[in-house]
């Protein structure tokens, strides 16, 4: 398991502050001994006790409670795993990370620049390597090229040719070689794009999450949409100006992939208005499939709707969304604090998001733990992606949303009884849970016990 | 030298020199600009060498050349040209059975040497 760490942060800012023990415990109320334990990570802080020591060490409690760190380690677990030469103590990671949280964060953001800069070296391979511009600029210069060198190559050593044909074979050259010219002139317009520090390289699917990242995974422009009779027209010139205002896509798949995800969120918009969507999330206790059934529409829609809404607008719960495809490829990400989804790589085969492939149409709830102990309600469904039809299997996509644990009181009233707390992970890679049974590669991580 | 040539090639201005040069060897040529109509080509022709582009539109060189392999009977050799001239499309090609194999741009001289070989 992995250990909370609060204590030790507790300890180290208490040092920095030059506070005794004593004395810490005095001005937060509580007893010597029991700040001792806590300190030394043997017993858990939060609340109110939490709260009183951060305001006498003058620090947000969010700096001295779990849940911060848990990417930071998960980032310096797979740092050292990937230089094993360098010898980085595994098994006092997480001290590290308690007593020095700086340090930690800047080693396991240079691992992950790194990492990222990995990828960007891939993705740009992969684009002079599978570029169907540049596969075909390049292959139109040889086609150019040849029939220049091949006619001139005839004009010089053939002195009996017609006059017609020589005036052809002249017409052939001019016009090849301005081809050629013309190409070229894109491939150095290509490059001087893509060579701007500024425009950044991402493969599409990273740009689309950082896309959605920038707006906050919502766009109040489309959220009205349903409210009064749209065309598709005003909605295409609706995508198109968030495109435009954006301005930092450079990637043409990249484009595409936003360009799809905004209509997708506009036809959510025109089917679940906000206005009676938002009263009748409330009024249900965010039931999706109540949702669903009073609005018509599929329950991926309505995840999709909870999970991609305007928190400032509406006092729903916080919800993360990850919708897969049956190969297990994410399609559409919305993070939520505490539970990261890989970027490279598998999920966990245990989250509900798979489960719900094997019983399409049917939902799944789930009560999940992570291995830093943090619980999630997890609700998931497979549905069909294309209008039936007969002797074709249907294209299926699983959906699952997430919610924290501790919201559960809001869900009240419908959620099934989830049973025993179904411990997952993130990625196989970096799970510590030796005896998992679903596990599909070796894990990076140190000698850990099962968390 | 007498002998049928097909040049299938979508690229027009290659065609017309190739056909100026093997024409002046006293060759027949014939001339097919669509990969999706290659093979009636050579059906109709009967061409003694195919020249093959690997690009083409609607079927690609390298499955034109498997068509000419499952022909029945005496088939012709076939010379691929083209521009994609790394050692995976070498490798395919040869793999498949090609008689020749040149990548563009070609010299006068080395296509005609090899083409008149082909006849030979």
């Amino acid at each position: 398991m992995r250990k909370s760490l609060s204590g030790t942060r507790i300890r180290e800012q208490r040092r920095q502050a030059k506070l005794t023990q004593k004395a810490l415990a005095e001005q937060s109320g509580i007893s010597a001994s029991y700040l001792n334990l806590i300190e030394h990570n043997r017993r858990a802080v939060a609340g109110k006790v939490l709260l009183a020591i951060a305001r006498v060490l003058d620090v947000p409690a969010s700096s001295l409670s779990d849940g911060v760190d848990s990417a930071k380690i998960s980032d310096l677990h797979e740092a050292a795993a990937h230089h094993p030469g360098i010898g980085a103590e595994v098994a006092g990671i997480e001290e590290y990370a308690g007593r020095f949280p700086g340090w930690a964060g800047m080693v396991a953001a240079l691992y992950r620049q790194t990492r990222d800069q990995e990828a960007v070296i891939t993705a740009l391979s992969d684009r002079l390597t599978h570029d169907p511009f540049l596969a075909e600029s390049l292959h139109g210069m040889l086609s150019n090229i040849t029939a220049v060198r091949s006619t001139s190559n005839i004009l010089t050593s053939i002195d009996d040719i017609d006059p017609e044909k020589q005036a052809r074979f002249h017409e052939i050259i001019h016009e090849e070689s301005r081809r050629l010219t013309e190409t070229a002139q894109s491939l150095v317009t290509y490059f001087d794009k893509k060579a701007d520090p500024n425009a950044g390289i991402a493969t599409p699917q990273e740009e689309l999450d950082s896309f959605l990242e920038r707006h906050n995974y919502s766009f109040p422009q489309l959220d009205d949409l349903g409210e009064a009779p749209t065309n598709p027209v005003e909605t295409a010139y609706l995508v198109n100006r968030i495109l435009v205002n954006d301005g930092a896509l450079e990637n043409p798949e990249a484009n595409r992939l936003v360009t799809e995800f905004l209509q997708s969120y506009a036809r959510d918009s025109e089917a679940l208005p906000h206005s009676d969507f938002a009263k009748k999330a409330r009024q249900s206790h965010y039931n999706p499939s109540e949702i669903a059934h009073a609005f018509g529409t599929s329950m991926h829609m309505v995840f999709r709707r909870l999970a991609y809404q305007d928190a400032a607008r509406t006092a729903a719960p916080p919800m993360g969304l990850i919708v897969a495809n049956a190969a297990g490829r994410a399609i559409f990400r919305r993070p939520i604090a505490d539970f990261a989804f890989p970027r490279h790589g598998n999920a966990c085969p245990r989250w509900p998001l798979f489960q719900a492939f094997a019983t399409p149409e049917t939902p799944v709830a789930a009560l999940l733990e992570l291995p830093g102990r943090h619980k999630f309600i997890g609700l998931a469904i497979a549905e069909a992606q294309d209008a039936r039809a007969f002797g074709q299997p249907p294209e299926l996509n699983a959906a699952m949303l997430i919610l924290h644990y501790e919201q559960r009181a809001l869900l009240s009233g419908w959620l099934p009884d989830l049973g025993a707390t179904r411990p997952i992970g993130i990625t196989c890679r970096i799970c510590p849970r030796k005896a998992c049974n679903a596990r599909t590669e070796p894990q990076i991580l140190g000698d850990e016990a099962e968390g | 030298m007498v002998g049928r040539v097909l040049i299938v090639e979508d690229e027009p201005n290659i065609v017309e020199s190739l056909q100026f040069l093997l024409e002046r060897e006293g060759l027949e040529i014939s001339v097919q600009s669509d990969g999706g109509r290659a093979l009636e080509s050579v059906r109709a022709s009967e061409p003694d060498v195919v020249i093959l582009d690997v690009m083409l539109p609607n079927r690609s060189g390298f499955d034109i050349l498997r068509d000419i392999h499952s022909l029945p009977g005496k088939r012709p050799k076939v010379m691929i040209l083209t521009a994609k001239g790394q050692a995976r499309d070498r490798d395919t090609a040869e793999e498949i059975g090609v008689d020749i194999f040149m990548t563009k741009p070609f010299s006068n001289k080395e296509i005609i040497a090899n083409i008149l070989g082909l006849l030979a």
